[in-house]
């Protein structure tokens, strides 16, 4: 009951937080000196197309006006907004801003879920291996690898990856794309192409398709794992330093009883820094994916961007955030459920 | 008297542990120094193409003996000591005139927020009212928004000039301060010191900018250095995107956009050398941050 009043009252703090971001990228985007009707219709354009598009765009009118036509406050009149679940269309492609999200985003996800599954497999023993002997070879080693690569450029090592790995060893797929450029895509069952092949009975789809998120996903891996290992060694020294530890050692437990012990407790404040910088990568990686042309949320967003697509900005910024909140909701209660003094205590 | 083998011992040891500062200084010393004369110290002008078509860099072999005679002056034209890139441009001259962007943007972009984010933390640590807390959730919003998304968006639309990328950085990053010199001041007020000032007849406000704010800026100058590692990978992001400052400008990030195409056809020049540029440089800082961590962390 507790944990239900919990969940709800983080609900309502998720739902506040996105209301105020949909605001802040609405009114902050309208108030910069870009003009979206100019990169639109051209240079060439007359005074009434520029007049007659920016009215069309409704552009011309009150902030307040085009905030509640967004919102899709006056369904009969405009059409639907915001509130019937429409996201607008791109001025860009024209075509539904949700539609063309639910047709980037699965990469991404894809890109990014693989990514932090090959970092934390590499990086949690490395950071635990690390910790049991403080100032050791291995330690030094290791926190000197997370300093490195947390000052990395991704998008560099990304290109890096693909001059050693396509162009000197043969080994990677061009980067054109995350399928060969003549594949036919898998038809769409989950949006997801790794799982669509497979369900449609194409595994060798899928293989290529893995093939070709294999540099993109050692590039992302490289980097993440930085500070997931920096995470990593020190919560688990802060844990060793414990009297439960100490207790144990009295005891004569082994070292690898102990190891598992320590990372049972210190693994709520690393599932924590671990789902704050996946979240913080649904938009962080944009550099990866231009680099490897993978078609990806934020390629979009950097299209949008450039062209001053408002719609689109808008939705991707939408779409980014309440996936990164709602990621930050469920790793927190997956910490109440992991720690129970968090709940009790409220 | 030769010295002991203890002091011996005890010098090397203290030297090998200061090893990552002294490399994290030099690199954040040499970064400056070339932001400052870079331009005038590189042998070519980077803006201006110099040969027909991309040069590789002079071979391993031939390292020594052009260095030899180029310090003798007996050669015609400036040795291509990186190579040229596919519009002939000198790679060497650009990547050591890049700093006087790339970092000079980081230097103000940190510099701004650092010192509007302390303020500000401190103004909504000490005072405790309906305003104060508005002031905390913005930053909060501000915190929530993907970083790289938003900063795109804010030098793109407001016009990618290295004034605007400095203000969206600036701007990204004060919360990252007002935070951290919130939580101290909060700690602060409660002190017995500040009791003492009060008792003294000084006003809320001298106590809290004389008092309080010089004990509450640790974590921030601790910060201050990963911020500016922060902020050079940022710009060189955007730029490399094509949402952050204009070519020609000599960039790190533009530089290594312009030869990613070519650098599936074995012309790995372009873009290696300004990418080591920037790994380097962000490590230098990172060394220092980390070190000032261990000391007054």
């Amino acid at each position: 009951m507790q944990l239900f009043v919990y969940i709800l009252r983080r609900l309502l703090t998720v739902a506040v937080q996105v209301a105020s971001i949909l605001l802040a990228i609405f009114f902050l985007i309208r108030m910069l000196p870009a003009d979206p009707v100019a990169r639109l219709v051209g240079s060439f354009a007359t005074p009434e197309i520029y007049a007659h598009t920016k009215a069309a765009l409704h552009l011309d009118k009150p902030l307040l006006t085009q905030l509640a036509i967004y919102l899709g406050l006056f369904p009969r009149a405009v059409g639907p907004g915001l509130l019937q679940g429409d996201l607008g269309r791109s001025w860009v492609t024209s075509s539904p801003v949700s539609q063309e999200i639910w047709q980037f985003l699965p990469i991404t996800l894809e890109l990014i879920t693989l990514s932090f599954v090959v970092a934390c497999v590499l990086a949690i023993p490395m950071g635990i291996l690390a910790a049991l002997k403080p100032n050791g070879l291995l330690d030094r080693g290791v926190f000197s690898f997370s300093l490195f690569a947390g000052a990395q450029p991704d998008f560099w090592w990304g290109l890096i990856f693909i001059y050693f790995f396509y162009f000197v060893w043969r080994l990677a797929p061009a980067p054109l794309g995350h399928l060969a450029p003549l594949t036919v895509a898998p038809p769409v069952v989950t949006g997801f192409p790794l799982l669509d092949a497979l369900l449609t009975g194409r595994p060798d789809v899928s293989l290529e398709a893995l093939h070709h998120l294999m540099l993109p996903v050692v590039t992302m891996a490289f980097i993440v794992s930085g500070p997931i290992v920096k995470m990593v060694r020190q919560n688990v020294i802060r844990a060793l330093q414990s009297n439960y530890i100490l207790y144990a050692r009295a005891c004569g437990l082994s070292q690898f009883h102990i190891a598992a012990y320590t990372f049972r407790n210190a693994f709520a404040p690393t599932l924590t820094i671990i789902a704050v910088l996946y979240g913080y990568m649904w938009g962080g990686a944009v550099l990866v994916e231009q680099v490897f042309s993978l078609g990806g949320l934020g390629q979009y967003a950097l299209r949008s961007i450039l062209a001053f697509d408002y719609p689109a900005i808008q939705g991707v910024v939408l779409t980014i955030t309440i996936g990164s909140l709602l990621i930050y909701l469920a790793m927190d209660i997956l910490h109440s459920v992991a720690d129970p003094r968090i709940v009790n205590s409220r | 008297m030769p010295p002991s083998a203890t002091s011996v011992s005890r010098i090397i040891h203290r030297a090998w542990r200061g090893t990552p500062l002294g490399l994290g200084i030099v690199i954040m010393c040499s970064s400056l120094g070339l932001a400052v004369f870079g331009p005038v110290i590189a042998p070519y002008d980077p803006q201006i193409p110099v040969s027909a078509a991309a040069e590789p860099p002079p071979r391993l072999r031939d390292l020594a003996p052009l260095i030899l005679k180029s310090l003798q002056g007996r050669l015609a034209n400036p040795v291509h000591w990186f190579g040229t890139d596919d519009s002939g441009l000198d790679i060497f001259s650009r990547v050591i005139a890049a700093p006087r962007v790339d970092v000079l943007i980081a230097l103000a972009a940190t510099g701004l927020s650092l010192g509007a984010g302390t303020l500000l933390g401190l103004i909504a640590g000490y005072y405790s009212n309906w305003m104060t807390e508005a002031l905390t959730r913005a930053s909060d919003v501000i915190q929530s928004f993907p970083l790289f998304i938003l900063a795109m968006v804010l030098v793109a639309l407001t016009g990618r000039n290295v004034g605007n990328i400095i203000v969206t950085l600036a701007v990204l990053f004060i919360p990252v301060y007002l935070r951290l010199t919130r939580a101290q001041v909060l700690s602060e007020r409660t002190r017995n010191y500040v009791e003492a000032a009060r008792a003294t007849g000084n006003r809320e406000l001298v106590i809290a900018l004389r008092h309080v704010l010089p004990n509450s800026l640790a974590p921030s100058l601790i910060q201050a250095p990963i911020t500016i590692g922060a902020a050079i990978l940022q710009t060189a992001g955007i730029s490399f995107v094509g949402a952050g400052v204009r070519p020609p400008t000599p960039e790190w990030g533009i530089m290594i956009a312009s030869s990613a195409n070519s650098i599936i056809l074995g012309e790995w020049w372009p873009s290696v050398f300004p990418g080591l540029a920037i790994s380097l440089t962000v490590l230098g800082y990172a060394l220092v941050g980390n070190a000032l961590e261990n000391r007054y962390g």
